[in-house]
């Protein structure tokens, strides 16, 4: 197929996807229920986006893979709005994608300007989200003609990497991150082995040889846990969602627009900030928009009006969280690996339609591939247009108190998760992985690598039984330079962690970048792609300037 | 040296470890080439060993204080107490799940985790009442005929 070929084939699929989503009505009825019921997600604290989409997905087993995937990319789009609208009328984050965005938008609020700071945050993240989306369309097909080049071996590195990024970048202490991570690796061997078709840990229940489905594991460690937390304190859980639960304002959309459009190098800085958090595994909008805030008052000229309801300072958290979205659908469409707990559980809803996303996916179900792109599109013109009506939904959700949403939810999680096979004992399941989730996180276990964990397991292991029955010698797994590269990446990732912790100045904190990019920079010398050899001895040449200028300031300081 | 959470939650994962790695050696080996069943969870049990094992000695090594580790003396067992209804609940709900079905059984756990949780009045009850049964009966309405998921009828309503 010539190049001219490619490109009318491509035009004809985005819009035949096109048509899909937007001449469907039923699909854009779903998208407009699911945008708004994102928004709602997002604006109660306590209630996270993830939590959003992971909810929705039983109300999408009856639909298509697309009209499924459109509505759970509405609750994703529209629950970064959601947090933007509390945390700027209360002062309350709603998400923790949108604490960056407390920081001025709050004070802008309370300097009388309700309507702009609604508006600064709405539009930049609408514009980011565009920016994001064009990026998506561009950058997944690239990456996954890249993903083409991965055997078993380098697939089963990248899992690794994945998941050890995920417990660097979860916080805390690193063991119990790891621990989590292997904890949901193991969970994902019981029962039938894909490979053998032999029993594992069944214990002689019969139940237990389908294995735990992925979906009640999520629920049960995400949801389940989640509303046992928020109804621990007596206290809190009967008094209303907000005590302070704003009021009705007037989004002021053109004077937003103008103000944002005059600052558009802040915006785009943020937004690409926004797409590469996105596509490193597990790093969501919650780290991207405390990155592009700071970077944001980092370059301003009015560093001291940072806090004190700066534009600047809502334009930037806004616009990469948005597009956080956007760089995460991108490794989930591009490679199958889930860049966050969303895209983890969008994962699961392709698996339940059989559909098994890897850098195969985008040719074999273009329609669907694009379809995705065009519904993220899609979903930032319904978060805009149905501002105004979700602030009032807001308004009377906030006076209910925790207990009674806590209450119907967990029943609600009980009838989706039986909706899934028809079979109690993935009731049973949610509530055990909902229990482990529960006293992990009182013990100090991050559940983000467990869920990664759970979702990753059946695949690290077929791709290492690939891997090995091709060949028996492990040492490929060090000489494949994709492999390396990934395995090199996951150990600079369990690093990192000491890296952050380290003083400023000190010998490994000073060695740390050098030697990292000096050790990237050696498999992709033997990539045979003149690219990347260029590439290559560029990051070779960056991390000997690094150790020189170090050297240079040490000696400095010495003398 | 003191005992603290991390202590006990290493050594729980080292018997977890204990168990299944034995138990890994039961797993039946059909005689097929390549990669055995037991391979892979072996791998991911030693690692999850060799891990525990460091929590362990971490946990003895770390100098804190008996109440940020976690010291059993000082813990809040009453933080728990509504998470424990809320367990207590759902093993009621799914255990006569069976006899009650979705519908009736779901109203029972609606209205009971909220009365446990929000108090008890006859007002209180109200309200908890009409919440259980308009937020449960328009779930089953929506699954049973929008999704069409035959949810559990229970025995009860086949009976009558």
């Amino acid at each position: 197929m010539n190049l001219s070929e490619f490109g009318k084939n491509m035009i004809d699929v985005i819009l035949q996807a096109f048509a899909s989503i937007v001449f469907d009505p039923v699909t854009l009825g779903l998208m407009l229920v699911g945008t708004l019921a994102g928004i709602l997600a997002g604006a109660i604290p306590g209630f996270t986006i993830a939590m959003g989409v992971i909810l929705t997905l039983p109300f999408t087993f009856g639909m298509t893979a697309i009209q499924g995937l459109a509505t759970m990319l509405g609750v994703f789009v529209g629950g970064f709005s959601g947090g933007l609208m509390s945390c700027m009328l209360t002062g309350i984050p709603g998400t923790p994608s949108s604490v960056a965005t407390t920081f001025d938008g709050f004070p802008l609020v309370r300097s009388g300007k309700p309507g702009l700071a609604l508006g600064l945050g709405l539009w930049s993240s609408f514009f980011g989200g565009m920016i994001s989306a064009v990026i998506l369309v561009a950058l997944a097909p690239q990456l996954a003609f890249l993903g083409l080049e991965f055997g078993p071996w380098d697939y089963f590195s990248l899992i690794i990497f994945a998941l050890t990024i995920t417990v660097s970048l979860s916080g805390g202490n690193i063991v119990k991150g790891l621990i989590a991570g292997l904890l949901g690796l193991f969970a994902a061997t019981v029962g039938e082995d894909e490979i053998n078709g032999v029993a594992r840990f069944t214990f002689g229940f019969d139940e237990f040889r389908q294995g735990f489905a992925f979906l009640p594991v999520l629920i049960g460690l995400f949801a389940f846990s989640q509303l046992l937390t928020d109804v621990e304190d007596g206290k809190r859980a009967k008094s209303p969602l907000m005590e302070k639960s704003g009021t009705l304002v007037r989004v002021e959309h053109r004077q937003a627009i103008a103000i944002i459009l005059k600052r558009w190098i802040n915006l785009f800085r943020s937004s690409f900030i926004g797409i590469f958090t996105g596509i490193l595994p597990a790093a969501g909008g919650s780290i991207s928009n405390i990155l592009a805030y700071d970077q944001a008052k980092k370059a301003s000229k009015n560093r001291s009006n940072f806090g004190k309801g700066e534009y600047d300072g809502i334009v930037a958290p806004e616009a990469a969280n948005n597009a956080t979205a956007g760089g995460a659908l991108i490794m989930m469409m591009a490679l199958g690996i889930p860049g966050d707990i969303v895209t983890a559980v969008m994962l699961g809803a392709l698996m339940i339609h059989n559909i098994i996303p890897g850098p195969t996916f985008i040719q074999d179900e273009p329609l669907l591939a694009y379809g995705v792109f065009i519904a993220f599109f899609v979903a930032h013109f319904f978060m805009v247009g149905l501002q105004a009506f979700s602030l009032r939904i807001f308004l009377l959700v906030t006076k209910i108190p925790m207990y009674v949403l806590a209450s119907v939810i967990l029943a609600y999680c009980a009838i989706g998760v039986f909706a899934l096979h028809n079979v109690v004992f993935d009731i049973w399941v949610m509530f055990f992985f909902g229990v482990i989730g529960y006293f992990m996180k009182k013990l100090g276990f991050p559940l983000a690598p467990m869920i990664l964990g759970v979702v990753l397991g059946k695949l690290a292991e077929l791709n290492l039984a690939r891997a090995t029955g091709i060949s028996d010698d492990l040492l490929l797994f060090f000489l494949r330079p994709w492999s390396l590269f990934f395995l090199i990446m996951a150990v600079i990732s369990v690093i990192f962690p000491f890296y952050q912790d380290a003083e400023k100045g000190s010998k490994f904190s000073n060695i740390y970048v050098p030697a990292s990019v000096f050790a990237l920079a050696i498999p992709l010398l033997f990539m045979e792609s003149i690219t990347r050899l260029i590439i290559a001895l560029i990051m070779i040449g960056i991390s000997f300037y690094f150790v020189y200028k170090s050297f240079i300031k040490n000696k400095a300081l010495i003398n | 040296m003191k005992i603290n959470k991390d202590t006990i939650v290493s050594i729980f994962l080292l018997i977890f470890c204990g168990i299944m790695i034995n138990s890994s050696y039961y797993i039946e080996d059909p005689g097929y080439q390549g990669m055995k069943a037991s391979f892979w969870p072996r791998i991911i049990l030693w690692l999850l060993s060799i891990m525990s094992l460091v929590m362990l000695v971490k946990s003895f090594a770390d100098n804190v204080d008996s109440i940020k580790a976690g010291s059993f003396s000082k813990i809040n067992y009453m933080q728990f107490k509504n998470a424990l209804i809320c367990f207590g609940m759902f093993i009621f709900f799914l255990t006569f799940l069976e006899y009650l079905g979705m519908l009736i059984g779901g109203i029972l756990f609606v209205f009971g985790l909220l009365t446990f949780l929000g108090g008890f009045s006859i007002k209180k009850s109200t309200n908890h009442l009409i919440i259980s049964v308009v937020t449960i009966g328009v779930m089953w309405s929506i699954f049973t005929f929008g999704l069409k998921v035959i949810l559990p009828e229970g025995e009860l309503i086949r009976i009558w």
